[in-house]
C-alpha cells in the first residue's frame, strides 16, 4: 500500500514529531508508515485523515501487490 | 489504544534493576553449585521422587533454596522488563512486540531441538534449566534491539 503522509505533512508544514503528537502515536510509527514499512490500523488511518482534513483514500492507495 | 495485558511503563526500569543482578548472581551460583548451608530448609513439595526410591505426592524434602530465590527473581523481573509498556505503546510497537515474541519462541525451541538431538542424560538438564529463562531473554533482546533500530532511523532522519 502506498501513502502520501509525507506529502500531506509537508502541505501542513508538520514535522514527524508534530504529526506523531497529533495522531497520538510514536515518531517511529510515523516514520515507518512514511517508509512503507508499516500499514496502519483503520483507526490510525482515520485519525490521520481527520488531522489532514482529507478522505482516507486521498492518503492511502492500494497497489497490485495488496491483492495477492 | 487500550492494552490491558501489559504492565505500566515504570515497571520496566524496576524490572531491569532486579533482573540484571539476579540473573548474574543466579547464573554464577548455579554454575559453581554454591549452596550455603544457611539456606538449607525442609520445604513442602507437591511431587517427590526419591533417588532410587518411591514416588509420591505431597510431603517435605530437604532443599537449598538459593536457586529458588534467584530463579523466581529472574523470572518475575524478566517478565516486568519484557511486558511493561513502552513510553508510548502504540499499534506499531505492539506489532514489533508480537513479532519478537514469535521469534523468541522459534529460537528457544530451535535450541531445545538441537539439545534433544545432541545432548543427553544429565548434561541435558543444563539445556532445560537455561531453556526456562531464555525464551524471555531472547524476547527482551530482540524487542529492544528492534526498538533501538527504529530510534536510530529517526535520528538519521533529523
Amino acid at each position: 500500500m502506498k501513502n502520501s503522509i509525507k506529502v500531506e505533512r509537508a502541505k501542513k508544514d508538520l514535522t514527524q514529531a508534530d504529526l506523531a503528537k497529533l495522531a497520538k502515536v510514536s515518531r517511529q510509527t510515523i516514520n515507518a508508515m512514511e517508509l512503507g514499512k508499516y500499514v496502519p490500523s483503520t483507526v490510525l488511518a482515520l485519525r490521520l485523515a481527520q488531522i489532514f482534513k482529507v478522505e482516507v483514500s486521498a492518503i492511502f492507495t492500494l497497489e497490485e501487490l495488496d491483492w495477492e | 489504544m487500550k492494552i490491558s495485558y501489559l504492565f505500566p511503563n515504570k515497571f520496566k526500569n524496576i524490572g531491569w534493576f532486579i533482573f540484571i543482578p539476579s540473573a548474574l548472581i543466579g547464573c554464577i551460583t548455579l554454575v559453581f553449585e554454591y549452596e550455603p548451608s544457611a539456606l538449607d530448609f525442609n520445604v513442602f513439595a507437591i511431587f517427590i521422587e526419591e533417588l532410587l526410591g518411591d514416588t509420591y505426592f505431597s510431603g517435605f524434602v530437604k532443599n537449598n533454596i538459593l536457586n529458588e530465590i534467584f530463579g523466581i527473581l529472574t523470572i518475575l523481573s524478566s517478565i516486568l522488563v519484557a511486558f511493561s509498556k513502552e513510553k508510548l505503546e502504540d499499534e506499531y510497537i505492539s506489532k514489533i512486540r508480537l513479532e519478537s515474541l514469535v521469534w523468541a519462541v522459534y529460537l528457544n525451541y530451535a535450541i531445545l531441538l538441537v539439545g534433544f538431538l545432541f545432548i543427553f542424560d544429565l548434561a541435558f538438564l543444563w539445556v532445560m534449566i537455561f531453556n526456562m529463562f531464555t525464551i524471555l531473554l531472547f524476547f527482551i533482546i530482540r524487542f529492544n534491539w528492534q526498538i533501538s533500530k527504529l530510534q536510530k532511523a529517526i535520528r538519521y532522519e533529523e
